[in-house]
């Protein structure tokens, strides 16, 4: 539970220090008044997008959607010599179960992420930028609206911004309720007013994205730091955190904690030092059992690895992913058999039904789980979810396959017995399962 | 020119190309779905992944470019689990429904489950029940549970003849195939869904549950006589007891034609061949009525009358209306009979607008053409046409009615019907002696002193000239029925009973001496329209 | 079909912002799911023709997006996340309290027309599970007290 105060508990917050700031509501005159939007005018004065390009390679900035690739790395992949328009796409379709990071800075702090589109859109090249943003987020989306209102009559969008000759368009898309359409090309799909269903790879967005355009895909939160580094320099981001996975990074935190929410900490925070001294540690006087350390794709984390460091390379090291930075704990009455059932259903309800291996396996690892957690599981059914697993990665156009089977694998390798039990006595074998 | 390595084996590919592609070129089998060289590639199977040397994952061979130096794999283990995974996924939720399917013994689910597939289902899992023998339109049926979900149909309707019927609805594995609710899938091409999908979801109508592929007697080229374009296709036969039946007609691949569609007109329109209405037998006008007799006392009457009306009235009273839906073979020998033998200028085969050359033209942007017969180009080029001081159609007609005409032969065209606008009726009943073939009876034929019953396309082999100038054979599949006989061997007897020979009457043999006449055709000979293959021949000039 | 005064030069303008018309359909769709109620088959049809697709391409996208209603919804619309976070806290202790209070199923209306009430994924609200999204508007921690005064406002409104 509270244990001594770390030194990660004094982080001076970077992303979310308005939370620091009563009454704060994400205008437009706050945001300046604390700060804000000194980033622009310097970069638009002093530096050449291709700096700006460097200095975001040289911060180490990785996204934070999920994939953690090198947000500098994307930028350069745009052909500088392209005729074609270039496109700014921002990701706001915050769908991975866990994470509810995106949505918090969506609805306060809206400007932080404008200035990281505009910085972005100047470096790539980019004249007209669109907000994707999760349909669900009715809020978020009026918000947003209201902050694009505010930027374009203060001269911060639209024709020469800030007299630098700089032109912007910022369109605001609202999705409709598909998980698949945090996909990038999923995305792009959904964005040209289609099904969202992924696109084979290659081309890559940054050649053939949105309308074939070259085009820069981005996570909400990976922009937001942008302004900062390009504020404060790469130098100083680089050095906060561990080496290879740089900069401060929200972890959504959720389940069976005392005090879920999100937490801006630098990625050497180790998974024991988040759940117990952050977020409370476990309530009701309950053991950890289980804990998901990057949203509901990645492979499931026990009391074995708690003290990994939630950077990717050292999650990837430890079996699972940086992901999306969601923290789902999970105490000692949760049902493993039951959250494999539910994990599951969640990716076939989500498969957009292309790619024969996902469409059919994600529906067939849900009729198994679910059948195995009514009682009527057979004892080949181990062996056989984890070929149809096995059957299911590494094939497709897109990985949401792969997301719906590695966690399963997981949930397996951890916690075997627990399953055949399950089997075995065809019931759950946790005699008290608390659970809603 | 990439040159890669396909199992060891090299293949050299003659520009930019898949793996798929360049591995169909070399022979190679790697099985898919979803992809077809005439619609756009979605990769979204998986049947078709292979391994290349260098690439960590598997990779989709329809949508991967060929590179030089690439060596590619299909058949190792690791490619043979992964296409044997995914015909387990797709076995899932497909209903055990072989037994009562169309596609049963020409499908490719079931050839590559045999091939590739796995022995036995691991799945107690309820399938997904959708709806079955849905009628989508006046040909199509669609039987959701069977879907693959390949899209073919789908990309088809849209990329083709551009008309959208068909959509995927919902997602995952409630994603579902169907119309717009109140739509019908009534384009003119509707029937290409069901050569298209791999399964038995989409079948016609007039081929349900008539017949096992096996029960199909070899399947025989032809082209399709609806229209000038001449789509090439197969025909399947079966063999009845009560006789053989065309069951169905097919698109056969030709690029340059039909690349690889036909019209649905020219797929479903088949069964007036074995219309028990057809003419079987010769008729001869017996004081006001018409009564069957054998075809060789027919043409013996048809001949006396003729040798009398040249004697009485000379060359110029006799006339000949050809059709368009001849075979050049047949063509040819008409000129030959009436031109050469019978010496008279009185010969055509245009009655309608759009024969001449400017005439014909697209009927829609795809394949369909205004001119309804097949061999309008070959009548043309075969000169069916009058002399300097011959008449042509309305000239016949004309002269028939004054009474200059005393004889015409009207092979094949409806005149009554087709010629609203002039005096058929009168002109025809004014004749001597009206000789008129046909496959039904008709408005023309009660007109006609002897009735020659005609075979259908299907029962014929010779060779049609579409529009584009290009030369296509037919070949036989039916046997004709009752006394239906060729042009050609009805004019061969009447030459002969005319004491005149007609020459050889084969089609090959007649290429001959076409091959040998100034005109389009001049050096096509007899070696040359034999090595004529399904592809068909366009003539230099042509 | 005939739709308010306003909503069609709205429509031009949503049209107007992109460089393809094609990608104006997903947010035309919920304007026009905003103002019908539901995205009828007429509503289909009128948006198929308003940016020349085909019906059966806007309804393959419509189908697609769980916000979409291609059934008649009730005046007001429950989503209740069914993920793993929300259900470790009490989602379907929720569910089953709903569906008794309202004598419906997940995914039914109320005979009344008030009341659908729809599963969803996750809400990105998991902070503070069980949440909910009532017309639009998220409500968290929700306790079956809590959702019975809840229907209680919906109900007087």
């Amino acid at each position: 539970m509270t244990c001594g105060v770390s030194e990660l508990m004094t982080f001076d917050k970077i992303l979310t220090r308005y939370q620091d700031i009563p009454g704060y509501a994400g205008t437009m005159e706050e945001y300046i008044a604390h700060g804000g939007y000194r980033a622009l005018p310097q970069v638009l004065k002093n530096m050449q997008p291709a700096e700006v390009i460097e200095a975001v390679k040289r911060s180490g900035l990785r996204g934070r959607g999920g994939a953690g690739f090198p947000c500098g790395l994307k930028w350069s992949f745009i052909p500088k010599d392209s005729t074609k328009p270039k496109y700014l796409v921002v990701n706001g379709d915050e769908s991975e179960p866990g994470t509810f990071k995106d949505r918090m800075l969506i609805e306060e702090e809206p400007h932080q992420i404008l200035e990281g589109v505009i910085l972005a859109s100047y470096a790539i090249g980019c004249r007209q930028a669109f907000l994707y943003c999760r349909g669900e987020f009715a809020h978020g989306a009026r918000v947003l609206r209201r902050a694009l209102d505010e930027a374009y009559a203060r001269g911060y969008l639209g024709q020469n911004i800030l007299g630098s000759g700089f032109d912007l368009e910022v369109i605001l898309h609202r999705g409709a309720g598909a998980y698949i359409c945090g996909e990038e090309t999923g995305l792009l799909e959904s964005l040209e007013g289609k099904r969202g269903q992924p696109r084979p790879k290659p081309p890559f967005p940054a050649i053939s994205g949105l309308y074939r355009c070259p085009t820069v895909v981005n996570n909400v939160e990976t922009l937001s730091n942008v302004p900062h580094i390009l504020l404060r320099g790469p130098e100083w981001y680089a050095a906060i955190g561990p080496v290879k996975s740089p900069g401060p990074r929200l972890f959504s935190v959720s389940g069976h904690v005392a005090r879920p929410g999100n937490y801006e900490l630098p990625m050497s925070v180790t998974l024991r030092e988040l759940i117990f001294e952050h977020a409370g540690g476990i309530p009701n006087g309950r053991r950890l059992k289980a804990v998901i350390p990057g949203g509901s794709s990645a492979p499931v984390l026990t009391d074995q690895h708690l003290d990994v460091a939630m950077d990717f390379d050292s999650l990837a090291a430890a079996g699972s992913m940086g992901g999306s930075g969601a923290v789902i704990v999970m105490d000692d009455s949760t049902c493993m058999v039951r959250v494999g059932e539910i994990v599951s259903r969640f990716y076939h309800h989500e498969s957009c039904g292309q790619c024969t291996q996902c469409r059919e396996g994600t529906a067939w690892l849900h009729k198994v789980l679910r059948r195995m957690e009514h009682g009527q599981g057979r004892k080949q059914d181990l062996d056989l979810l984890l070929d149809m697993c096995d059957n299911m990665k590494g094939k497709t156009i897109c990985v949401l396959s792969d997301a719906a089977a590695m966690p399963i694998e997981s949930y397996l390798k951890h916690f075997r017995d627990e399953f055949e039990r399950h089997v075995r006595e065809r019931a759950c074998p946790l005699a008290e399962r608390v659970e809603g | 020119m990439p040159t890669l390595k396909i199992n060891g084996v090299e293949v050299v590919t003659s520009r930019a190309t898949t793996i798929l592609e360049a591995a169909r070129s070399a022979g190679i089998e790697i099985p898919h779905y979803c992809y077809h060289p005439g619609l756009s590639i979605v990769g979204q199977c998986r049947m078709c992944q292979v391994e290349v040397e260098k690439m960590p994952k598997l990779a989709t061979a329809c949508n991967t470019p060929a590179a030089d130096g690439m060596v590619v794999v299909t058949n190792s283990p690791r490619v043979e689990k992964a296409r044997r995974a995914v015909l387990e996924f797709y076995l899932l939720n497909h209903p055990l429904d072989c037994p009562v399917c169309d596609r049963g013994g020409e499908c490719p689910l079931q050839d590559y489950t045999l091939k590739y597939g796995p022995g036995e289902s691991r799945s107690v899992e309820e399938k997904v029940h959708r709806m079955k023998h849905r009628v989508l339109g006046p040909h199509i049926v669609f039987d959701a549970e069977r879907c693959i979900l390949c899209t073919r149909c789908v990309r088809f309707c849209q990329e083709i003849p551009k008309t959208g019927e068909l959509g995927v609805f919902a997602r995952g594995d409630q994603s579902e195939i169907n119309l717009f609710p109140g739509r019908d899938l009534d384009n003119a091409y509707s029937g290409n869904v069901v050569d298209l999908c791999p399964v038995g979801a989409l079948t016609s109508r007039e081929y349900r549950f008539q017949s096992r592929p096996w029960d199909l007697v070899r399947p025989t080229q032809s082209v399709c006589p609806l229209c000038s374009r001449g789509c090439n296709v197969v025909l399947d036969v079966r063999h009845r007891q009560t006789g053989e039946e065309l069951l169905r007609i097919r698109p056969r691949e030709n690029q340059a034609v039909n690349r690889w569609w036909m019209c649905d007109e020219g797929r479903f329109t088949f069964a007036y061949l074995h219309d028990p209405h057809r003419l079987r037998s010769a008729l001869a006008r017996e004081g006001e009525s018409q009564t069957e007799m054998g075809l060789d006392d027919v043409l013996a009457r048809v001949a006396a009358d003729v040798g009398r009306i040249v004697q009485e009235h000379g060359q110029g009273s006799i006339g000949c209306i050809a059709s368009s839906r001849h075979t050049n073979e047949e063509l040819f020998l008409v000129r030959r009979f009436f031109r050469d033998i019978l010496r008279t200028p009185h010969l055509d085969h245009r009655v309608r607008p759009v024969q001449g050359p400017e005439g014909d033209t697209s009927e829609d942007a795809l394949l369909r053409r205004t001119d309804k017969t097949a061999n309008s180009r070959g009548a043309r080029d075969l000169a069916i046409l009058p002399d300097r001081d011959g008449m042509d159609t309305p000239g016949m007609i004309a002269a028939a009615r004054e009474g200059r005409l005393k004889a015409l032969f009207v092979f094949e065209e409806e005149l009554v019907r087709e010629l609203p606008d002039l005096p058929v009726r009168e002109a025809l009943g004014r004749l001597d002696l009206l000789v008129v073939s046909s496959m039904f009876p008709n408005d023309t034929t009660v007109l006609a002193h002897a009735v020659l019953p005609a075979l259908g396309f299907a029962e014929k082999a010779g060779s049609f000239t579409n529009f584009q100038g290009r030369i296509q054979k037919i070949h036989r599949a039916l046997t004709p029925p009752g006394a239906c006989c060729s042009l050609a061997d009805v004019l061969r007897e009447l030459a002969r009973r005319l004491g005149w020979d007609l020459g050889d009457i084969e089609p090959e043999r007649v290429w001959a001496t076409i091959g040998e006449q100034p005109g389009p055709y001049q050096g096509i000979g007899w070696t040359e329209w034999k090595a004529i293959g399904p592809e068909g021949l366009l003539p230099p000039g042509a | 079909m005939m739709l308010a005064e306003g909503t069609h030069a709205r429509l031009d303008e949503l049209v107007s912002r992109y460089p393809e018309k094609r990608s104006a359909l997903i947010p035309i769709l919920h304007e026009v799911q905003a103002e019908v109620g539901y995205l009828s088959p007429e509503a289909v049809e009128w948006v198929a023709g308003y940016l020349g697709l085909s019906p059966a391409d806007v309804l393959s996208v419509a189908s697609f997006y769980d916000m979409f209603n291609l059934e008649p919804v009730g005046k007001h619309v429950i989503y209740v996340c069914q993920n793993l976070t929300c259900t470790l806290l009490g989602a379907e202790k929720l569910i089953r309290h709903l569906e008794a209070k309202l004598d419906i199923r997940m995914g039914e209306t109320t005979s009344d027309g008030k009341i659908t009430l729809k599963r969803m994924e996750c809400l990105a609200s998991c902070g503070a599970a069980p949440s909910i999204q009532v017309d639009g508007v998220y409500h968290h921690q929700v306790t079956p007290e809590r959702m019975d005064a809840l229907l209680d406002d919906l109900r007087r409104q």
